[in-house]
C-alpha cells in the first residue's frame, strides 16, 4: 500500500496563489476529508508504472500471488529454491504486479445539467457544478495518488477529450477544463461513452458523471461496450428531488432545457403519471446497471458531495 | 321552478366563474426551466384521457357548487307541477274556488275533503310565495269576488266553507278575466280549484270562447287547474221530487218520487237505510239498490190528516259524500200548476195550452191560460208558475213585469215571433229565421242530459231529444247563455239565459208542423213544457223548493228555521246550504241542485278543448292528500353545493398516500449497489 501524498488541507497550492479561480469547486476541506481514502480500482489495471493498483500481469512487488511450475524460459532467477529443497521441484514464485490507475471522467454537459434545485439555474447550484465537485476532487485525489487523470465532456457529441496523463501540470489542465464547461444542448451521452470506449485503449475508472436523462436501453449498449473493454465503470447519478416528486400545485410553463418547446401543465392533471414514469424509469435504470456491473451511485444533488464521494470511495475498499 | 327570489337569478352567469379562474390561472402561470421534460411528456401522454376527464369532473363540480349556491339564496320552491316554471311570485292572484256539493266528498282516512284539501294546499302554498302578491277569491257560490289579506283567510273565511250549490265555472272564469282585464294586473296566476263536474263545467257552453279569446291575448296569466277529479265508488245521494200532500179514506199521506244514485256502475244488490224525518218524527225503510239508481216513483208516506203544512227530511247513513246524503222538503196544499201562454197566434197558443195543461200529476191541478200580447197587463203573476211568451220580446213595463216574475222564481220559455225585433230581454235578442241549406231540417247536434229541462228522466233514460226535426229556426243572440240544445249547422235549439233566480229559456222554434216536428214527436216538447211548469209552481203556494244557489242571500234574511239543523246555518249562508224555513206566506225547502248527482266528469280531452290556447297546468289531487303542492327546497341545493365542493375536493386533491411511499422508496433506492465482480482467479495469468 502506497501513502498518498496531497495537498495541505489549509488550501491547495493554486488557490493560494490566487489563480484559477475556476478550480474553486475542488475544497481543500473536503480533499482533507478525503485524502485517507484512496481511489481504488474494482479490476485489476494495467498501467505505465508501478501503483497502488492491481496489475493483470505478475510483477515484483511485495505481495505473493502464486507458485507455478518452472518451463523452460523462465527467468531462473524468480526460481524459489526453497521450494526446490522440499519438493525437489522447481517452482516459479510469482508475485502481484502493482501499477498505477487510469481515472477517465465523463461528464454530461447536455443542457439538462444546468438544472438547480426548484429550477434554480444560479452559479454554484446547478447538476453541473455539482458533477465539477465530484469530478474535481476524483482527480485531484486520483493524482495525488499518483494515477493518471483523463477528462471527457459529453454533450451532443465527443467535445472534449483529455487523454489520462500523469502529471501536476496536467491535473491543472483537467481542472481548468472542468471549471470552462458549459451546459448546452440535447444530450449525446451514448454516443459518448460508445466513443469513450473505443478510445481509451486501456483498462481505466470511467466515472460518468450525468443526470442519464434518456432512454435506459440506449444506455445500456453504451455501458456494456464500457464493460466489454474491461473497464471499471462507476455512475453518478445526479438527481433533484423535485424531479422525482414533481410537487407544484399551479399551472407551471416548462421551458425545456435542451432545446424542445415549453409545456404549459397542470402538474396536478399529471402528478401521478409522472411519478409513475419517473419510478419505471429509475427501474429500468437499475436494472441496466446491475446487469453491466456498474457502480451505481444515484445522488440528490442537494446532498453535500463530500458525504457521496466518501461513501463512493469507501464502498470501493477492497 | 318557482323562486322567492329571483333576481338572484341574474348571478347565474357567475357559473362560469370557476372557468373564468382557470382560464387566468392559465395565463398567470410560473415559468421554470426544466430537465426531465420526456416525464412530462410521457405522463402527458399517459394521462390524457383521464386528465381530461379529471378536468371536466373538477369545472362541472365547481359549476355545481355556483350553481347550488345561486339557486339556494333564491329560495327555490319545488312541488311536481312548480318544475315547470321560472319565476317569481304572481303580482296578482285569484282562485276560483268550487263549493260544489260534489267537492265535500272526503277521503275516508284524513277525514278532509276536496275542498278542504284544496284550500289548505293552496293556503300553504300562498304563504311560501310571500305577501307581495294580492289574493283575489271567487267564490263559486255566490259569484262574489273578495280580496283576501292573508293567505290564512282561506282557511277562514266563510265564504269557503261547504255549500249546497252547484258551480258555474265559465261564469266564474268569465267574473275572473273581467277583473284581470280591469286591474290590468302584471303576472297573475290563476287558480281553479274544482272536480271537473261536467255540469259545473259546461264545456259546451259559449262562454269559453269568451274567456279563451280574452285570455288568450293576455300576456302573463298562468292558470293552474287544481283537479279532484276521482270519484268515492261507494257514494251514494239521495234526492225527492213532486212531494205533495194526498188525502186517503185512512187519512192523508205524502207522494214523493224518491230517487237514490251510486257513484259508480255496479250490479251488486245493496241495501240502503233510508231515514224519513217528518216533523221530526222518524223511521227507517231498507231499500234495495241495484245499478246505478233506485227510483221510486209515488213513494208515500202517510201522515196525519190534520197535518196541511209541514216539512220533512230524507236521510242515508254516513259516506263518502254527506252532503249529498240528505234531501229536504216541505209540503202544503199544493198550488195550482197555472201557466199563461202569451200569443196572438191561436193555432200555436193551443198547443201550448194543450202541452202545459194536460196533468203529469194527477193529484195535482193544472191550469193554462191564453192571453193575447196586448192583454198580457192583466196577468197575474202571483199565482202563475210559468209564461210561455210567444210574441216579440216586450220592453217597457210588460219587460220589467217579466223581470220582476222571473226574479220571484218563476219560469218563462220565449219562443220566437215571426217578425223579430231587435228587442232585448234578459240579454238575449231575436234574430233572422233561418232555413236549412243542405236538408230540409235541422239535424240536433247535441242536447244538455245531466240538467235542465232535456234532461234525462229520474229513472237515467234520456229523452228522445234527438228525434226533434226543426225546419225552421230562428237565431238567438245572446253570448252568455248556457246552451241546452244544438242544432247542427243552425243556432241553438234551447237556451237558458243567466238569472239569479227563477228560469229563463229561449226555443228558437215553434212547435207547428212547419217549423218543427214538436208536436208529433210530443215526448220531448211535453216533457220540456211539464218541467218547466213544475219548477215555476215549486216557487209558489205555501211550500216551496229552492235549489241552493238560486236566491239571494237577503231573501232569507226574514226566514225562521224550521229545525236545528237549519237555524245553525249562518243568516248569510242560508240560501247557498240546504235547510227547512218558514216566513208567513210560505215554508221553504232548499236543496242542492240534482246536476250535482251527476258524476260525469270533463274528459282530458274536452278540457283540452276548453283551455285550448290558454297557458294553463294540470294539477291532479285527491282529497286528502297531506304532500304539499310546493315547498322551498333551499336545503336541497345547499346539500347539492357541499357534495359539488366535496367532489371537486376529493378530485383536486392530490395522491398524498401515494406520494409519501414513493417518496421513502426513492430515499431507500439512493444508493444501490452494483453486481459483485468476479473474484481474482488463477486464470489471471499472464
Amino acid at each position: 500500500m502506497y501513502g498518498t501524498a496531497v495537498a495541505p488541507p489549509t488550501g491547495l497550492p493554486w488557490q493560494r496563489r490566487g489563480e484559477f479561480t475556476m478550480r474553486n469547486f475542488v475544497d481543500p476541506k473536503v480533499v482533507a476529508r478525503l485524502q485517507g481514502l484512496a481511489l481504488d480500482a474494482r479490476t485489476p489495471m494495467i498501467g505505465s508504472v508501478s501503483g497502488r493498483h492491481r496489475s493483470p500481469t505478475r510483477g515484483s512487488s511485495l505481495e505473493f500471488s502464486e507458485y507455478r511450475k518452472y518451463v523452460p524460459g523462465d527467468d531462473t532467477r524468480r526460481l524459489d529454491w526453497r521450494a526446490y529443497g522440499r519438493s525437489d521441484r522447481y517452482y516459479i514464485k510469482e508475485y502481484e504486479a502493482d501499477t498505477n490507475l487510469r481515472l477517465c471522467l465523463v461528464v454530461d454537459v447536455s443542457g439538462s445539467m444546468n438544472f438547480g434545485p426548484d429550477g434554480s439555474q444560479a452559479e454554484g447550484t446547478t447538476k453541473l457544478d455539482y458533477a465539477r465537485r465530484i469530478a474535481g476532487t476524483l482527480a485531484y485525489l486520483a493524482s495525488g495518488q499518483g494515477d493518471a487523470v483523463g477528462l471527457y465532456s459529453a454533450g451532443q457529441a465527443f467535445q472534449k477529450e483529455i487523454r489520462p496523463k500523469r502529471s501536476g501540470a496536467h491535473l491543472k489542465y483537467v481542472l481548468d477544463e472542468l471549471g470552462s464547461m458549459k451546459a448546452e444542448g440535447e444530450t449525446g451521452l451514448p454516443g459518448a461513452l460508445h466513443q469513450a470506449a473505443e478510445r481509451i485503449a486501456q483498462r481505466a475508472l470511467v466515472v460518468v458523471i450525468s443526470d442519464l436523462f434518456m432512454d435506459p436501453e440506449v444506455l445500456k449498449g453504451a455501458f456494456q461496450h464500457l464493460r466489454f473493454r474491461k473497464h471499471d465503470v462507476a455512475v453518478f447519478h445526479l438527481v433533484e428531488q423535485n424531479e422525482i416528486d414533481f410537487q407544484f400545485d399551479r399551472p407551471i410553463r416548462f421551458v425545456d432545457l435542451e432545446g424542445a418547446g415549453p409545456l404549459l401543465v397542470d402538474p396536478t392533471t399529471i402528478a401521478r403519471q409522472y411519478r409513475q414514469a419517473v419510478q419505471d424509469w429509475l427501474e429500468q435504470l437499475r436494472v441496466v446497471f446491475r446487469d453491466s456491473a456498474v457502480d451505481y451511485h444515484r445522488v440528490n444533488i442537494e446532498e453535500n458531495y463530500a458525504d457521496v464521494l466518501a461513501r463512493f470511495l469507501l464502498a470501493r475498499k477492497k | 321552478m318557482t323562486f322567492l327570489q329571483p333576481f338572484i337569478l341574474f348571478a347565474l352567469p357567475l357559473i362560469a366563474l370557476p372557468i373564468l379562474i382557470h382560464l387566468i390561472n392559465q395565463n398567470r402561470h410560473r415559468t421554470i426551466p426544466w430537465a426531465a421534460t420526456m416525464f412530462l411528456l410521457q405522463a402527458k401522454r399517459m394521462a390524457r384521457g383521464m386528465a381530461r376527464l379529471r378536468y371536466i369532473l373538477i369545472m362541472i363540480a365547481r359549476m355545481l357548487a355556483v350553481a347550488g349556491l345561486i339557486f339556494a339564496i333564491s329560495r327555490p320552491m319545488s312541488g311536481g307541477w312548480l318544475g315547470l316554471t321560472t319565476s317569481g311570485a304572481p303580482e296578482l292572484t285569484v282562485v276560483l274556488l268550487d263549493r260544489s256539493v260534489s267537492m265535500e266528498e272526503q277521503d275516508p282516512k284524513t277525514n278532509r275533503s276536496k275542498r278542504e284539501t284544496a284550500i289548505e294546499k293552496l293556503a300553504s302554498v300562498f304563504k311560501d310565495l310571500g305577501r307581495n302578491t294580492r289574493i283575489a277569491l271567487f267564490d263559486s257560490a255566490t259569484g262574489q269576488r273578495f280580496d283576501l289579506n292573508s293567505p290564512e283567510a282561506l282557511l277562514e273565511l266563510p265564504e269557503t266553507a261547504p255549500t249546497s250549490t252547484s258551480a258555474d265555472i265559465p261564469a266564474l272564469m268569465q267574473e275572473a278575466t273581467e277583473y284581470i282585464l280591469t286591474n290590468e294586473a302584471g303576472r297573475t296566476d290563476v287558480w281553479i280549484c274544482s272536480d271537473l263536474r261536467q255540469s259545473d263545467w259546461n264545456p259546451s257552453g259559449g262562454r269559453w270562447e269568451s274567456v279563451r279569446e280574452q285570455l288568450r291575448n293576455r300576456d302573463g296569466v298562468r292558470l293552474y287547474l287544481l283537479a279532484y277529479q276521482d270519484l268515492a265508488p261507494d257514494n251514494l245521494a239521495v234526492s225527492v221530487s213532486g212531494v205533495h200532500r194526498r188525502e186517503t179514506a185512512e187519512g192523508a199521506e205524502l207522494v214523493m218520487d224518491l230517487k237514490i244514485t251510486r257513484a259508480t256502475a255496479t250490479n251488486d244488490p245493496i241495501q240502503v237505510p233510508v231515514t224519513f224525518a217528518i216533523g221530526g218524527a222518524r223511521s227507517t225503510e231498507n231499500l234495495e239498490l241495484t245499478g246505478t239508481q233506485l227510483v221510486r216513483n209515488g213513494h208515500t208516506i202517510p201522515i196525519d190528516r190534520e197535518s196541511k203544512r209541514g216539512w220533512g227530511r230524507i236521510e242515508l247513513p254516513r259516506d263518502a259524500n254527506s252532503s249529498d246524503n240528505v234531501f229536504d222538503f216541505v209540503y202544503a196544499e199544493p198550488a195550482v200548476q197555472k201557466t199563461v201562454i202569451v200569443s196572438d197566434d191561436a193555432a200555436v197558443a193551443d198547443l201550448f195550452r194543450l202541452a202545459a195543461a194536460t196533468p203529469s200529476d194527477r193529484s195535482l191541478v193544472y191550469d193554462a191560460q191564453i192571453v193575447p200580447e196586448s192583454q198580457a197587463a192583466v196577468i197575474e203573476w202571483d199565482k202563475t208558475a210559468f209564461v210561455i211568451w210567444h210574441a216579440p220580446l216586450p220592453t217597457d213595463v210588460l219587460a220589467k213585469q217579466l223581470e220582476s216574475f222571473v226574479a220571484m222564481g218563476g219560469c218563462v220559455m220565449f219562443f220566437p215571433p215571426e217578425s223579430p225585433t231587435e228587442a232585448t230581454l234578459f240579454g238575449t235578442q231575436w234574430g233572422q229565421w233561418r232555413e236549412p241549406s243542405d236538408s230540409d231540417h235541422f239535424v240536433l247536434s247535441r242536447w244538455r242530459t245531466d240538467a235542465d229541462i232535456l234532461g234525462n228522466t229520474l229513472s237515467g233514460t234520456p229523452l228522445p231529444v234527438g228525434q226533434v226535426a226543426t225546419y225552421r229556426s230562428c237565431e238567438i243572440v245572446n253570448e252568455n247563455a248556457t246552451v241546452l240544445a244544438q242544432l247542427e249547422k243552425g243556432p241553438p235549439l234551447l237556451l237558458r239565459a243567466p238569472t239569479d233566480q227563477g228560469a229563463v229559456w229561449f226555443c228558437s222554434t215553434l212547435p207547428t208542423t212547419e217549423n218543427s216536428n214538436f208536436v208529433s214527436n210530443g215526448i220531448t216538447f211535453y216533457v220540456m213544457i211539464q218541467r218547466a211548469v213544475a219548477r215555476g209552481a215549486a216557487a209558489l203556494g205555501e211550500a216551496r223548493q229552492y235549489d241552493c244557489g238560486s236566491l239571494k242571500s237577503t231573501v232569507a234574511e226574514a226566514w225562521t228555521p224550521l229545525d236545528d239543523i237549519s237555524g245553525r246555518v249562518l243568516l248569510s249562508q242560508r240560501t247557498i246550504n240546504n235547510g227547512l224555513y218558514e216566513s208567513e206566506e210560505a215554508a221553504f225547502a232548499l236543496n242542492r241542485p240534482l246536476s250535482e248527482d251527476a258524476v260525469e266528469v270533463v274528459s282530458d280531452g274536452t278540457l283540452e278543448q276548453v283551455l285550448n290556447g290558454l297557458n294553463y297546468t294540470r294539477i291532479d289531487d285527491k282529497a286528502g292528500n297531506t304532500m304539499a303542492l310546493a315547498s322551498e327546497v333551499w336545503r336541497t341545493f345547499l346539500v347539492l353545493m357541499i357534495v359539488a365542493l366535496m367532489a371537486e375536493a376529493l378530485l383536486s386533491v392530490p395522491e398524498q398516500t401515494l406520494r409519501v411511499v414513493e417518496q421513502k422508496t426513492i430515499k431507500r433506492e439512493t444508493a444501490v449497489q452494483p453486481a459483485p465482480f468476479p473474484k481474482r482467479t488463477s486464470t489471471l495469468k499472464t
